[in-house]
């Protein structure tokens, strides 16, 4: 092989190296909160092209920034009850009583927050069409997918 | 993606991970903490319970999620329907719940205080 053949691909390969790792950096710089926003604009958008009717398409758009805060609240809760489930882990001395204590108030929350999220989708199933339902659940951006996971990792 | 999302909240959470399956991750920590004999022989045991404890309870959550995707996205679903799915998953989280509680403690009656803190205490 030729020495400046050899240097070519040396610089090619390189390229290659410098590319990907900046490539992986751009992914990581966006950081999950901003996915998600972007993922519920591009539901809002979706909402006004597929919904003709100005009043429905409001009331299914106020309806989605109900879902949106619950489910940031939800991130909050869970991220809370990990951190203090490791505390009373942490400590040889926590009793039964108070594991089982902690246990029910997470249990009781979840319950109101499905109350909550069951009255939040049949107000949308009464709102929406199962046509424009249908049309709505097709599109999926790439954000609206990355949130999915995200959430579903929670 | 708002059944995905729905579903999530329903759920009170959607990862395939209970709240206490953090402990059975400590086998490898439990490993250098402790000299190998009998009573490491026991906690691995325990350990091991609570890994396949936890992924059972895994599949329940998973497969709930299904269950309620697909009631979701029906036209006709009513309320029912929907209560239904999760009353058997909320009975099925309250036995895992049960269940890993007794084999956390049965861990920590294995386990003296000092190696209980450097599993599982701050530093760890």
């Amino acid at each position: 092989m030729r020495p400046s053949s050899r240097f070519r691909q040396c610089v090619l390969f390189l390229a290659i190296i410098l590319s990907v790792t900046i490539g992986c950096a751009g992914k990581d710089d966006i950081a999950p909160i901003d996915v998600e926003k972007q993922a519920f604009a591009d539901l809002r958008e979706d909402i006004r092209e597929v919904i003709e009717d100005p009043a429905r398409a409001d009331e299914a758009i106020k309806l989605v920034g109900v879902l949106q805060e619950d489910l940031a609240a939800l991130r909050r809760s869970v991220a809370e009850r990990r951190s203090r489930i490791a505390e009373l882990n942490a400590d040889y001395d926590t009793s039964r009583a108070d594991f089982e204590a902690f246990l029910q108030r997470i249990e009781a929350e979840v319950g109101a927050n499905r109350r909550r999220a069951s009255e939040s989708h049949l107000a949308l199933l009464a709102t929406v069409t199962a046509e424009e339902r249908s049309a709505l659940a097709k599109t999926r951006t790439r954000a609206m997918k990355a949130t999915i996971r995200t959430m579903q990792a929670i | 993606m708002l059944i995905a999302l729905f579903t999530i909240l329903l759920l009170g959470g959607g990862g395939g991970s209970g709240i206490l399956d953090f402990i059975a991750d400590t086998q490898d920590t439990v490993k250098v903490v402790v000299e190998k004999d009998d009573r490491r022989k026991e906690m691995l045991g325990t350990l091991k319970a609570m890994k396949k404890r936890a992924n059972a309870h895994g599949k329940v959550l998973r497969r709930s999620s299904r269950d309620l995707n697909r009631v979701l996205a029906d036209d006709e679903v009513t309320e029912a329907a929907i209560d239904t799915i999760w009353y058997r998953y909320f009975a099925q989280r309250e036995v895992y719940n049960r269940e890993m509680l007794d084999l956390r403690f049965q861990l920590r009656d294995q386990m003296t205080r000092e190696e209980w803190e450097q599993v599982f205490g701050e530093d760890s």
